[in-house]
């Protein structure tokens, strides 16, 4: 009987503790985030939506149309259309697709590209009413100049090197792989109708 | 620390907005109803109009708890989500209206505009009464706690019954028919399930409960609300809680025994309102003891098939039943209307009253004057105030309960029900009959 007593006082003092520790926890500040109000802090590493970045400070298209994202990309989400230019005899790059569908945002692409081109950026809002309305062309990937300066910034990738003036350099490293070493003698007549455009 | 303390002031907020909605409206309709018109027709019409506006004055208690009922839930509602929201540190609703104000309105509307599905092989008449049978008793059960919770006013005294405690505890016991009749109609085995353990569960809490609430009623000598209420009036130590004015007999040349039997008699008043707010807690099928509805392994149990405004009743029904059930605590062992310290109900009314002279005294027109005093008699606001603040009190506590106890198994309830809280009634019946004699 005492026993029996005992053990009730015991369950309704734990109730009781219970019930403070629960009223404690209205004293603190929410956790709840208010997405559509307040964004959220990503870092920089965050994998977010694929986008094409240009030179900060120049603005020309860092892409060389080595297609290695697409040789490495486990969901052949990448699609690119390149040509030789008849006049330069160099990669031109037509066309960037990425069927944001099928890709998993694993992040391999923007590991193998040589020139920070292919990036994650921290947008995940991507809502689209059709599937179609997800592969993203060429204009729609690639960033302006000022959102590639934000995400190389934030990436704290190291500054891509303009791409006219470094042409003999790669040749002078000469480790090279034998596309990338052809093409900054290619890009040397490049940047001549580039720059006029 | 500073945005939890704002989160705080919004329900503040919220809770100020919506009181003044619901008992603002009930208040002018009450006033319009049973004072205005029939004031305007008897001097219309004279003698020939004295039935018209008499019938006006009866239908009061039946109109305001019609209009209270829904906006109280839409309140209570909004109220539990956000103090969950408080107690799991999230913010809770906050979109519709200012904070989300009108978040259970939208919900409410929405639920109204829904389609009603009936499912097949359902009992297709039972399936329908069963809302109906579940949700009455709750607006049938509220009339005689009115003349206790507005002060005996003269428009709500003709509901009030001299064995209101019984009728209460009477009609309190058929929503259960309602739940099973539910959940067999609708031809579903969660729901089957769900009915069977709501009436088993109410058939076992209603013992412990109607032994705890006798108790009170033999202390308190009566069974009329108005009555219990008024013996509490005073100060804490009068409420039936701390053994209806037990300790305040008790002088220096008192004999020991009569001070031992006064003490062990509020121990065990608060050990009954205890045993109260358990077994209350089963009876509208609350947390700790939701098994009908038990969401996690049941769906939600009986009324899983219910859609539409047919689940709204049935929503509308469970928080008026705990509205109902905190009222009820409030009037039999909180004190009704009357305020916890000795001379602050005196302070609020005479206050009122000082009030009232300032703002209108001066206003000369006769008519204003009466317009005022008969919108307004200071005793009646005091009474509300206090019994507002202890309901709705109650209701909060019953959302802590429901963010901390998890829920209990089936045949723990029943254990907890029969071996311990009936014979734990019994035992304080007994003991406060004797107490009561000895103080």
């Amino acid at each position: 009987m005492l026993g029996m007593v005992g053990r009730a006082a015991e369950g309704f003092y734990q109730v009781c503790r219970g019930l403070w520790t629960v009223f404690k926890h209205s004293g603190r500040p929410p956790t709840t985030k208010e997405f559509p109000d307040v964004m959220p802090e990503l870092p920089g590493a965050f994998r977010g939506r694929l986008a094409l970045a240009v030179n900060p400070e120049t603005g020309e298209h860092l892409c060389i149309s080595c297609r290695q994202c697409e040789r490495v990309c486990p969901d052949k989400c990448i699609d690119i259309t390149a040509h030789k230019s008849p006049q330069t005899g160099k990669l031109e790059l037509i066309d960037f697709k990425i069927d944001h569908g099928l890709c998993m945002f694993c992040g391999l692409c923007t590991e193998v590209c040589p020139t920070s081109c292919i990036i994650n950026t921290s947008d995940f809002e991507m809502s689209e009413y059709s599937r179609g309305a997800l592969i993203y062309d060429l204009k729609r990937l690639t960033l302006s100049q000022e959102e590639s300066a934000y995400y190389f910034a934030k990436k704290d990738l190291p500054p891509p090197k303009p791409k006219a003036k470094p042409a003999p350099k790669p040749e002078a490293a000469g480790d090279a792989g034998e596309s990338l070493a052809q093409q900054p003698s290619d890009v040397s007549q490049q940047p001549g109708p580039k720059a006029e455009e | 620390m500073n945005s939890a303390v704002f989160e705080i002031g919004k329900f503040a907020r919220l809770t100020l907005l919506w009181l003044c909605i619901i008992f603002g409206a009930v208040w002018g309709v009450s006033w319009s109803i049973g004072v205005l018109l029939p004031a305007v027709i008897l001097s219309q019409s004279g003698e020939s109009g004295r039935f018209w506006a008499q019938l006006l004055q009866a239908l009061v208690p039946v109109v305001a708890v019609a209009l209270f009922v829904p906006l109280n839930t839409c309140y209570m509602v909004l109220a539990e989500r956000r103090l969950l929201a408080l107690f799991t540190v999230r913010k809770g609703p906050n979109r519709v209206g200012p904070d989300g104000a009108f978040q259970t309105v939208a919900d409410a509307l929405k639920l109204l505009l829904k389609e009603e599905i009936t499912p097949r092989g359902a009992d297709l008449l039972m399936y329908t009464l069963a809302p109906v049978i579940f949700f009455a008793p709750s607006i049938i059960g509220v009339m005689p706690l009115l003349a206790a919770v507005s002060g005996n006013h003269p428009l709500f005294t003709p509901v009030n019954l001299p064995t209101g405690v019984f009728y209460i505890l009477a009609v309190s016991s058929i929503p259960v028919v309602g739940v099973v009749m539910g959940g067999w109609a609708s031809n579903n085995k969660y729901s089957l399930v769900g009915a069977l353990r709501s009436a088993a569960q109410a058939i076992s809490y209603e013992i412990p409960l109607l032994l705890s609430i006798i108790t009170v009623c033999l202390l308190a000598g009566t069974l009329d609300f108005v009555q219990i209420a008024d013996n509490q009036r005073g100060s804490l130590l009068n409420w039936n809680i701390l053994g209806g004015g037990a300790l305040t007999h008790l002088g220096i040349g008192s004999p020991w025994w009569s001070i031992a039997a006064a003490l062990l008699l509020a121990a065990c008043c608060i050990l009954l309102f205890a045993l109260y707010v358990i077994c209350a807690c089963a009876e509208v099928n609350r947390t700790p003891f939701d098994l009908p509805e038990a969401e996690s392994e049941l769906v939600s149990g009986f009324n899983t098939e219910y859609s539409g405004i047919k689940f709204a009743i049935f929503f509308l029904a469970e928080y008026t039943n705990l509205f109902i059930v905190s009222t009820f605590a409030a009037v039999m062992f909180l004190g009704g209307g009357h305020a916890p310290f000795p001379g602050l109900e005196d302070a609020c009314i005479s206050g009122l009253r000082g009030l009232l002279a300032a703002w209108f005294g001066a206003c000369t027109p006769f008519q204003l004057g009466w317009l005022v005093n008969s919108l307004v008699n200071p005793a009646t606001v005091s009474q509300v105030f206090w019994i507002i603040v202890k309901s709705y009190a109650l209701v909060w506590f019953a959302s802590l309960i429901r963010a901390t106890l998890p829920r209990l198994r089936i045949d723990q309830l029943m254990d907890y029900s029969w071996k311990r809280l009936v014979p734990l009634a019994l035992i304080l019946l007994i003991a406060v009959t004797f107490l009561k004699e000895l103080v």
